[in-house]
């Protein structure tokens, strides 16, 4: 499905990315190796030890550290980061004697990175891939400390394994960039989702490859951060069964706008398998064209001619003009994909011709339609035609689709070359799939 | 749509009953493995009806700890090995991995043992049998659709349902067989602790619990599912220990009492109420294919839990061959369980020697899911209630004291000799 290609904008647009700067990547400090040090008022005065950090969640690109919590007595106090005078891997000292030692809270803008990020699961847009957080890393960038790169190499888990004296020198092995992250929701601010716009670089595919390896409740953010279009078309990309599962999940809502955003046949797959209950819920709340479409298709058995055909068709009287013809084109612009010609009906809507796109353009603009109805005649298929019958008529008709007609002669939609693709294409094509359903 | 799906979805539609009633049933069933059979059937021979009281409370601890299992998956739709990297400390959740990695790798060590051994009662050395098929699940699974090769081996393994049959048909005496069921009773020789240790550790598997989180959370299935999933668990886990303990009785009558179970050849002898003289060839077949099913499955799915657990390459490979992690280590699994199980000695000892090793992890396994589905952050109106807290609580403690006290005889054995 050529669709998918909306989405391939250059793979990194016009963004710096910090940990690519080398004044940043020599001076990243990792939490990890915080955790635990000395928080120290002079050389020799402790006054605690460093727990957590702390950032502000409030969608800016390299979120800003705002304190640390720290261990003092049995308390968790909170540090904010004006107090603090030198943060650097090894060495945590604050500026004020001042301390407020009551418990810290977490705001609910903040999010405390070892509790909400690290051994959490986390999307790498750039590398399209599913991570997990095994280290944060810190930068100071123009006076501020802030979140500027993930860790998640394996050495970094083993450095977090060992004695506390192996944590102090971080060294860096796989750093994601942050501005590269997704987060999936978790604890505090981050309940909330705050889609990164750097989403809209990945393809349906890809998107469809995320969804596929993450669990359910992280679904759920991530096709929460994506507009209908996007997610529609991530959702037609995934497994039949991991994709009834996201559905189930969304509510008929959320899951309605985005089947309404599918071409009809694929929002009649997608539906077709749920049970008769759910699939109601959401067939009930699509706008009532798609409803009417989606019903009919459904109405086909699905591995017939009517249950994998789409009902989108342009059609056209004889007598009207190739120039008026192209310009109700223009209408089906959403739908590209699924048109390669022009259904000729007489005055009861029974076929006459299909007319290719290519006939069309290479005709006088002024020239009625009807002066292109001839030989080849197009093939016509029955809805309840099989599969194999759909191969021969694509085939001998050696054209990109083929049209399905009622009894009565009137079009009923159109199957595209592609859709015949789909349906032969076996399972194992992807192994990964399979063995995720052990 | 892919053919392939076709074909499930016209099944599911077909056996709607059955596509409902499904992971809790797959899971528990899985525990009738190698090492399942190996160590009832050992059970039957040694103490005749004298385990089946074991197997009643067992049976009590398997439907509460993968009913807890179930409703983890359905409450938070992760897996249980994600869930304990992100609540629980790092060092804490790698002791918890590490101990699963062991557990199901002297799983698969079974595995292999099982097919080594049906593969001597078909007449095939296993020092050729076993490196053969190794390498041959190892492809199967890297390069093939390891989905056909499944539905064969879960076809052959349902070979096994011919014990309940065997156990009418071999003339048991029922009453006793009922009296050792409801009353009672341990024998405190250290043999008979060892063999209840391991028939722990062969009915509640670490492996199961994982499989059933994974399977819940598979099927989509959320909180408002919990009945349906509840009653899955409960059906399918007394489901698997009846025929467990048709497997303890079918052998009981056949050759009870006669001492420890020493070759797959005696283990045999319990279905000759059922096949007669091929009772031997029937056997070696469903244990070939329950082992198979289990040796592919059993490293695959640790892989997976693990490679996610890390956070590595779970991820967007097409083909997970291209997965370094992962395919590292289901090989090692599959390498190292090959190799164990073709050291020399005797493979029902090695069989039930390893159900002893999953007994002794069970409980800290145990340990994790309670710890879990107490936690009311995590499970909200899902947490364990009071009672139930109590109730999973006692089921823990035994296993766990139980494991200690045979890990400690069994050490003392070692020195004192």
């Amino acid at each position: 499905m050529g669709r998918n290609l909306k989405f391939s904008l250059p793979s990194r647009p016009f963004v710096a990315r910090l940990t690519e700067q080398r004044r940043v990547r020599d001076q990243l400090v990792s939490v990890a190796g915080l955790v635990g040090r000395p928080v120290r008022l002079t050389d020799d005065v402790e006054v605690g030890r460093l727990v957590d950090v702390v950032v502000r969640w409030s969608g800016e690109r390299y979120p800003a550290v705002t304190g640390l919590v720290a261990r003092v007595g049995r308390r968790r106090a909170f540090v904010p980061i004006g107090d603090v005078a030198v943060l650097t891997g090894a060495v945590v000292t604050l500026s004020s004697s001042r301390l407020d030692v009551r418990d810290f809270e977490r705001r609910d803008s903040e999010v405390v990175l070892m509790v909400d990020i690290v051994d959490h699961q986390l999307v790498d847009i750039d590398g399209v891939q599913v991570v997990r957080a095994s280290d944060l890393y810190l930068a100071n960038v123009t006076g501020q400390v802030r979140l500027v790169g993930v860790e998640v190499g394996v050495r970094s888990l083993l450095r977090r394994l060992g004695p506390a004296r192996w944590r102090a020198h971080a060294t860096p092995d796989r750093v994601i960039d942050w501005a590269d992250i997704h987060t999936l929701g978790g604890g505090g601010a981050m309940g909330a989702d705050r889609p990164n716009r750097e989403l809209r670089r990945l393809r349906a595919g890809d998107l469809a490859d995320l969804l596929e390896a993450l669990a359910q409740p992280q679904r759920r953010h991530l096709v929460n951060a994506l507009d209908n279009d996007m997610a529609a078309d991530a959702l037609e990309e995934m497994d039949q069964d991991q994709r009834d599962a996201v559905l189930r999940n969304l509510g008929p809502d959320r899951a309605a706008a985005i089947v309404a955003d599918m071409e009809p046949d694929e929002a009649a797959e997608a539906l077709r398998d749920l049970d008769d209950a759910e699939r109601e819920r959401i067939v009930e709340r699509l706008p009532e064209a798609a409803t009417t479409a989606v019903r009919t298709i459904l109405g086909y058995r699905d591995h017939s001619a009517g249950g994998i055909m789409t009902t989108i068709v342009v059609l056209a009287r004889p007598q009207e003009t190739v120039a008026v013809v192209i310009e109700r084109l223009g209408e089906f612009a959403e739908h590209r994909f699924d048109i390669d010609a022009v259904l000729v009906v007489d005055d009861d809507g029974r076929l006459v011709d299909d007319i290719s796109l290519f006939e069309l353009v290479t005709t006088p603009r002024d020239q009625p339609v009807g002066g292109l109805v001839g030989p080849p005649w197009p093939i016509v298929i029955g809805p309840e035609a099989g599969i194999d019958e759909i191969i021969d008529a694509v085939v001998s008709n050696r054209r990109g689709s083929v049209v399905v007609a009622g009894d009565d002669g009137r079009p009923l939609g159109r199957i595209m070359a592609d859709d015949v693709v789909d349906a032969l294409t076996p399972a194992n094509r992807r192994l990964h799939r399979e063995v995720g359903e052990q | 749509m892919r053919l392939d799906q076709r074909v499930r979805r016209q099944l599911r539609r077909r056996l709607g009953v059955l596509a409902v009633i499904g992971p809790g049933l797959i899971a528990a069933n899985a525990g009738n493995d190698a090492g399942g059979i190996a160590t009832y059937a050992s059970a039957g021979a040694q103490y005749a009806y004298r385990t089946l009281f074991v197997m009643a409370l067992v049976t009590i601890a398997l439907v509460v700890v993968q009913e807890m299992a179930a409703r983890i998956g359905a409450t938070t739709g992760n897996g249980l090995v994600s869930l304990i990297r992100e609540q629980f400390s790092l060092r804490v959740a790698t002791f918890s991995i590490v101990c699963l990695l062991a557990a199901n790798l002297g799983l698969v060590v079974s595995e292999f043992a099982g097919i080594g051994a049906a593969m001597e009662l078909l007449g095939v050395s296993r020092y050729i049998a076993v490196p053969v098929i190794a390498v041959g699940v190892w492809a199967v699974v890297a390069f093939g659709s390891y989905r056909y090769a499944e539905r064969v081996f879960i076809l052959v393994s349902l070979v096994f349902f011919a014990y309940p049959i065997a156990a009418v048909l071999g003339h048991p005496h029922w009453r006793e067989a009922a009296t050792n069921t409801v009353v009672p009773h341990l024998l405190a020789n250290r043999s008979f602790l060892f063999l209840t240790v391991a028939l722990i550790g062969t009915t509640i598997t670490p492996y199961m619990q994982l499989y059933q989180t994974a399977a819940v959370v598979e099927r989509g299935a959320s909180s408002s599912d919990l009945r349906a999933i509840r009653i899955d668990t409960i059906t399918g886990s007394v489901f698997a220990n009846l025929i467990s303990m048709a497997i303890i009785v079918a052998t009981a009558a056949a050759i009870g009492g006669r001492g420890p179970l020493t070759s797959a050849a005696d283990a045999a002898q319990a279905l000759e109420p059922v096949a007669g003289s091929s009772a031997k060839t029937i056997f070696a077949v469903g244990l070939l294919g329950a082992s198979l099913l289990a040796a592919a499955v059993v490293p695959l799915a640790t892989s997976y839990a693990l490679a996610e657990a890390i956070g590595v390459e779970r991820s967007v490979s097409r083909r997970f061959r291209d997965a370094k992690v992962f395919m590292g280590l289901f090989t090692g699994q599959i390498v190292i369980g090959a190799a164990i199980s073709l050291a020399p000695g005797n493979l029902i000892d090695l069989l039930i020697n390893m159900q002893f090793l999953n007994g002794l992890i069970t409980p800290v396994l145990l340990t994790f899911i309670l710890i879990l589905a107490n936690r009311h952050k995590l499970m909200g109106p899902n947490t364990n209630t009071p009672a139930f807290r109590i109730l999973a609580t006692i089921c823990t403690v035994t296993v766990a004291i139980l494991a200690v006290v045979v890990a400690a005889q069994t050490v003392l054995g070692w020195t004192g000799q």
